[in-house]
């Protein structure tokens, strides 16, 4: 009886791990192509920490380069694995894929950034893309998001639109990216409106959406007006907060207008294709090894953060707002906005 | 600082601690028969997960939240039965085959909810519970806004508090119950049988887990999304134990971690000059404190994670 009994734990067990990474299977199979090139395509792997369908950071990454490699067909072939979030997963599948002769490995996170530094020493002809971090040797690079442009357009944008003079911001894991971002969002909303007040708080992880929920609930509670979030599946939280409240909202990482049409009134959409085309062009002109700059980043300028639209809440914007997003939106652009650097 | 002592301040920090504390409060009730009958459930997490992803899917593709939570509930049963099946009928070490029973819910719902949503832009969502105002007691003051103007799941649960002490302590089968997590051989000699009632209580406790979960995907938010649980099956666990089998020690348990939750929101929203994370912790080292003192009192069920057989001494 014990015996049959632990047999049938171990066998849970195996299925559980089984179904635990069946998310992440579906490779993609390189499309065949017709009419023999002379230059094969370049492969590229993307490793993603999260899922394609996380709402977020590791979806906009996703959307972004399946975008490219549409663009580019032909040129560059895509294959990704997602949910490799442990480090301990995460070097056999970067030396899986560099020995099997993939050209570009993306490794989407902060947490990529020592096992790639190892791997690509040992395969020095495989070059390597490190989503935030600020580690590089030769074959590698780091790209990285300007949320702090994100975030000054949207403390702009909540400082001349709240009524009661309190903002607040909602952010999971209080790391590089993010922290910039929020302080910039301060530093922003206290330039045009010197009389607000701003709320800030954290999560602490990512997924939980009813402790985002609750979180943003207390600060409507507290005469907030307009709560901006910093992405992620607690942001679903922080929106449906404002629509229970019927408060203002501002989204982060997609357009979030549709899940609630009058509160979100407008955010943040990232759209890392520029970024990745850059990286990608480079390795096609042979011009990565040879940079400089290892660092790739996603600004206002090449569009990979734009400002999502207001949809029906439109006429509720005064002109003049509009005209000032316009205008931070081309400093932002053309570089002639200054803010402090806001490191930790 | 002076916000603290507001009463508007106040109102948002109970109303808030009563929300966070529901989806704990009622895994915890029905643990309360799981872990009276002798089984510890670590597979509370995953059935959680499992009834939050089955009662987000009943409303979304029936269009009716009741039948959402009977999906949830229906589905955290079947789901506690390989529970049930793996500590009863084959005595396996009820540590390994709840944490196995998380990690299968963790993996599951993830899977399945792919499966049937496929990749979205945006997470699909339904319209949740609406909160209740309870004529003339939600016009009260002070208490009106905290105590009456939530969404029915919440009035639900307050009643099964007092629904779970009364089956525990009055009714003949709380009784059995009892009996087969002090002294199951007693309990067989007298008639009872053992195996039936520990299915039964592995079950309810399935069926509330699953409750709790889908508080959370179609009572509290509006959607379902991967891990959303994010521990609170483990929490709910630790009540039990704290709460000492007791299900109103368990309402003030539960009341004392979503207060707990509740407060650090706020205390870092309003910027006191604490390390966010030192806040972040600070239900979680409440709960191993108050765990840790009154662990010396707790009087475990005398055959808790005993598997019985009448064959074996």
């Amino acid at each position: 009886m014990k015996v049959k009994g632990y047999l049938l734990l171990v066998a849970v067990l195996l299925m559980s791990l089984l179904l635990t990474g069946c998310g992440g299977g579906d490779k993609q199979e390189p499309a065949k192509q017709e009419g023999n090139q002379e230059k094969k395509p370049l492969k590229v792997a993307l490793i993603l920490p999260g899922k394609i369908d996380d709402v977020s950071f590791n979806q906009a990454m996703y959307e972004g380069v399946k975008e490219l490699e549409k663009e580019y067909a032909g040129k560059i072939e895509v294959t990704y694995t997602e949910q490799v979030y442990e480090v301990a997963n995460i070097e056999p599948a970067l030396r899986d894929f560099a020995s099997q002769g993939y050209d570009l490995i993306i490794g989407h996170g902060f947490q990529f950034m020592e096992p790639i530094i190892k791997v690509a020493g040992e395969f020095p002809n495989t070059k390597f893309a490190l989503g935030t971090g600020f580690k590089t040797l030769p074959n590698t690079c780091v790209y990285d998001v300007k949320l702090e442009e994100g975030g000054y357009l949207m403390g702009t944008l909540a400082g001349l639109t709240t009524k009661t003079n309190k903002l607040g911001v909602v952010g999971g894991a209080d790391v590089a990216e993010i922290y910039r971002g929020h302080e910039a969002y301060k530093h922003a909303a206290k330039l045009v409106n010197p009389n607000v007040q701003i709320q800030e708080l954290y999560t602490g992880d990512w997924r939980d959406a009813a402790k985002a929920k609750e979180g943003a609930i207390s600060m409507y509670d507290a005469g907030v007006d307009v709560v901006w979030h910093s992405g992620d599946g607690i942001g679903v939280g922080v929106v449906d907060a404002g629509k229970e409240k019927n408060k203002t909202v501002l989204g982060n990482v997609s357009d979030q207008n549709v899940l609630a049409p009058n509160n979100v009134l407008s955010g943040i959409a990232y759209n890392w294709t520029p970024v990745v085309k850059q990286i990608v062009d480079d390795v096609l002109n042979d011009n990565f090894t040879n940079r400089n700059d290892k660092f790739y980043w996603l600004t206002v300028a090449n569009g990979g953060i734009t400002v999502a639209p207001f949809h029906g809440l439109d006429n509720t914007v005064p002109a003049e707002v509009k005209a000032k997003m316009e205008e931070v939106k081309k400093g932002l652009a053309e570089g002639k906005i200054e803010m402090p650097k806001f490191e930790k | 600082m002076t916000e603290v002592l507001t009463q508007g301040f106040l109102i948002s920090l109970l109303a808030g601690a009563i929300r966070t504390s529901v989806p704990i409060l009622l895994t915890a009730l029905g643990d309360i028969f799981t872990q009276r009958a002798g089984i510890l459930n670590l597979g509370l997490e995953g059935i959680m997960l499992m009834g939050a992803l089955g009662g987000f899917v009943g409303a979304y593709f029936t269009g009716s939240l009741w039948l959402g939570v009977l999906l949830a509930m229906l589905i955290g049963v079947l789901f506690s039965l390989i529970m049930a099946f793996l500590s009863v009928t084959v005595k396996a070490n009820q540590v390994i085959a709840g944490t196995a029973l998380t990690i299968l819910g963790t993996g599951l719902s993830a899977y399945l909810y792919r499966s049937i949503f496929g990749v979205q832009k945006l997470p699909p969502q339904i319209e949740a519970f609406p909160a209740i105002k309870i004529p003339l007691l939600g016009d009260l003051p002070f208490w009106g806004p905290v105590l009456f103007e939530h969404n029915i799941l919440v009035y639900l649960t307050l009643v099964l508090v007092f629904v779970t002490y009364f089956v525990m302590e009055k009714t003949t089968f709380g009784l059995s119950v009892r009996a087969v997590g002090e002294h199951p051989r007693a309990a067989d000699a007298k008639g009872i049988n053992v195996q039936l009632v520990r299915y039964i209580c592995v079950m309810i406790g399935g069926a509330l887990a699953g409750l709790g979960g889908a508080f959370l995907s179609i009572g509290f938010m509006n959607t379902f999304l991967d891990q959303m649980v994010a521990g609170r099956g483990f929490i709910a666990v630790a009540v039990v134990i704290f709460a000492r089998w007791n299900p109103y020690r368990a309402l003030g348990a539960a009341l004392l971690f979503g207060g707990a939750s509740a407060l650090q929101l706020r205390l870092q929203a309003m910027g006191v000059p604490v390390p966010h994370q030192f806040l972040l912790a600070m239900p979680y080292i409440l709960t191993i404190l108050v765990l840790l003192s009154v662990s010396k009192k707790a009087q475990f069920p005398a055959a808790y994670t005993v598997p019985y057989s009448r064959a074996e001494r």
